[in-house]
């Protein structure tokens, strides 16, 4: 298919069409509302469903029910609308379901504004909703990434049998790139009969299925959190996902950055090699499990004086790169929330500081 | 061929079209010729990318920009500022409304159907090939039917705005000119113009094409592009 422009939010929808997603609940909220507005024309021409729920609430339990019953399914909301989900995400987790989560963030806390933040690393990395569980989170950094990651997630998601959460800011939702579409996706969720609730009709084994996140029995309670945090240590192993921008040179400061703020980092590399200062960046782009190793080692490199973490927060991620600089170099902290995101001009401002 | 608008314009089309962008730039060229112009946000439906954000450069050239009140500039709630309704009553000689997109973008437009009543009204629907529902002449009529029915107004005038932002090509801008000359000969509405960025304009093949081209200087960037002089999109207002 030849390129189209598009909105990451209506990206987004055509990439879990393409994904063979047939089931989408969501309820409108700035700065996302694009993906159910392009879902409610598109889905229904695939064969698809598209419910408006109530309330994130109630959308967070019609995933789990379409999830429970072996569905491809996928919400949206942002960021006050996936405190309203985060209860059902603990329950998707405990009871070990599929489901594709997308986050397009806005500033909080409380209502906030409607304008690009990424103020919910903490309730997406670790934990939002109650109990040991952790999402997959993946970040892109803008639309055609935002594609191949929300098609991904839907695999993931069905290898792990774990809610995968999609971390986008309100830019990457709102701003129109150029996108061109990977084949769709033709693999179908394995082992479905084994654990589904999807009817009996067309099994030979007689096993009914149970979906349940309510284990009484304190011995069973205590496996299902040891097969949670089995699968998490796997994830740590096989799906870190990370780009090293300019790590090549002998870089004086590494920054630590994603999504739409790394864009802007970037920029602010380029502009910098042309006054002959080098500066690197390490972009994770899966949130959880986080590029640890890669943190730790880049950081390492003789000639880097200082490591910085830039994001359209307060300084959250920071905490998650000190931890794996090991004290090793500084780390220090750069942010904004309000909705203005730094200009190129200011990390490089912040950055020369440093030197 | 120069754009030679008088009156009232209004810019609308489907979501993602560049009716925005379009429209700046239009006020921005209709001021060259010496025109007193007034641009006003009716954009009710987009939360980012908006008139708004190119308030500092318009108001530079001597363009009157009608916004809604300062304290919801950043919202997402349908106000209409009745600055809106007071330009139209006394039009500057150019008057362009950027209205939002797609059939509830023009929504707004029915309410302003009593002050519009009587008055010259040009109104363009902006089509971009590249998007995913203006890629065929059916998908054109199809937002072409909605934007009339729900704007109560009709339809006087295409222009395509054919782009893959940086990654257009003069070939892009030949394929949407192309698809709206079939729109045109469809519906017998004119193709007022086509658009441009000065580079990609160099290298068109001016016979080729029977209508004026409008110069698209890019005002609504990503916060990375907004290098040099230029403020950060959202920075222009809380200065």
């Amino acid at each position: 298919m030849a390129k189209v422009l598009m909105k990451g939010n209506e990206a987004i929808g055509e990439a879990a069409i393409r994904a063979g997603c047939k089931n989408y609940f969501a309820y409108p909220i700035t700065p996302q509302s694009e993906v159910a507005e392009y879902l409610a024309k598109r889905l229904p021409e695939e064969g698809g469903v598209f419910l408006q729920g109530e309330s994130e609430v109630a959308v967070g339990y019609m995933i789990f029910g379409a999830a429970g019953a072996g569905e491809r399914v996928m919400t949206t909301s942002s960021s006050p609308g996936i405190s309203l989900m985060s209860e059902a995400l603990s329950y998707i987790a405990a009871a070990q379901c599929p489901a594709v989560f997308v986050n397009i963030m806005r500033g909080g806390p409380g209502l906030g504004g409607i304008l690009p933040s990424q103020g919910d690393y903490f309730q997406a990395t670790k934990g939002g909703g109650h109990g040991d569980y952790h999402l997959l989170v993946l970040a892109p950094d803008g639309v055609q990434e935002a594609v191949e990651m929300t098609m991904q997630a839907f695999t993931l998601a069905e290898k792990y049998r774990n809610p995968v959460m999609i971390m986008g800011d309100g830019l990457i939702g709102q701003m129109m790139e150029p996108v061109e579409f990977p084949d769709d996706l033709k693999t179908e969720p394995t082992n479905k009969d084994d654990w589904a609730t999807n009817g009996m009709a067309h099994r030979k084994s007689k096993k009914r299925n149970l979906v349940k996140s309510l284990f009484l029995d304190p011995t069973a309670l205590n496996e299902n959190n040891l097969v949670l945090k089995a699968k998490y240590a796997q994830m740590k192993k096989e799906e870190v996902q990370y780009e090293l921008v300019n790590a090549d040179t002998d870089y004086q400061v590494l920054i630590t950055s994603y999504g739409t703020m790394s864009r802007v980092c970037r920029t602010a590399i380029d502009m910098l090699k042309e006054e002959g200062i080098e500066v690197a960046m390490l972009r994770p782009k899966t949130l959880f499990p986080f590029p640890e190793k890669a943190v730790f080692d880049a950081s390492g490199k003789e000639s880097c004086k200082a490591v910085i973490s830039i994001e359209m927060s307060m300084g959250q991620m920071v905490e998650d790169v000190e931890r794996c600089v090991k004290g090793r170099k500084p780390v220090e902290f750069y942010g904004e929330c309000g909705g203005d995101i730094p200009s190129p001009e200011k990390i490089i401002e912040i950055i020369k500081a440093l030197l | 061929m120069t754009i030679d608008f008088t009156d009232i314009v209004i810019v609308a089309g489907n979501y993602g079209s560049g009716k925005t962008e379009t429209a700046i730039n239009l006020a921005a060229a209709c001021r060259k010729t010496g025109r007193s112009v007034a641009i006003a946000d009716l954009d009710l439906v987009n939360p980012y990318f908006r008139t708004r954000e190119a308030t500092i450069p318009l108001e530079a050239m001597g363009i009157q920009v009608v916004l809604p009140d300062r304290q919801y500039l950043f919202a997402d709630l349908p106000i209409l500022a009745p600055a809106v309704a007071d330009i139209l009553r006394q039009p500057a000689d150019v008057t362009i409304l950027d209205a939002g997109g797609d059939d509830v973008g023009v929504t707004v437009l029915a309410s302003l159907a009593a002050v519009l009543k009587n008055k010259p009204v040009r109104m363009l629907q902006v089509i971009n090939a590249f998007r995913p529902f203006t890629r065929d002449v059916a998908g054109c009529l199809k937002i072409r039917k909605e934007i009339e029915a729900s704007g109560k107004i009709t339809i006087t005038g295409l222009v395509s705005n054919a782009n893959l932002m940086d990654a257009t090509s003069v070939e892009h801008i030949y394929q949407g000119y192309d698809l709206v000359q079939q729109v045109s000969a469809h519906t017998g509405l004119p193709v007022e113009f086509i658009t441009a960025t000065p580079e990609i304009r160099s290298q068109l093949d001016l016979n080729r094409i029977t209508c004026p081209v409008l110069t698209i200087d890019r005002h609504l960037l990503p916060p990375w592009k907004h290098t040099g002089t230029r403020p950060g999109s959202h920075t222009i207002l809380n200065t």
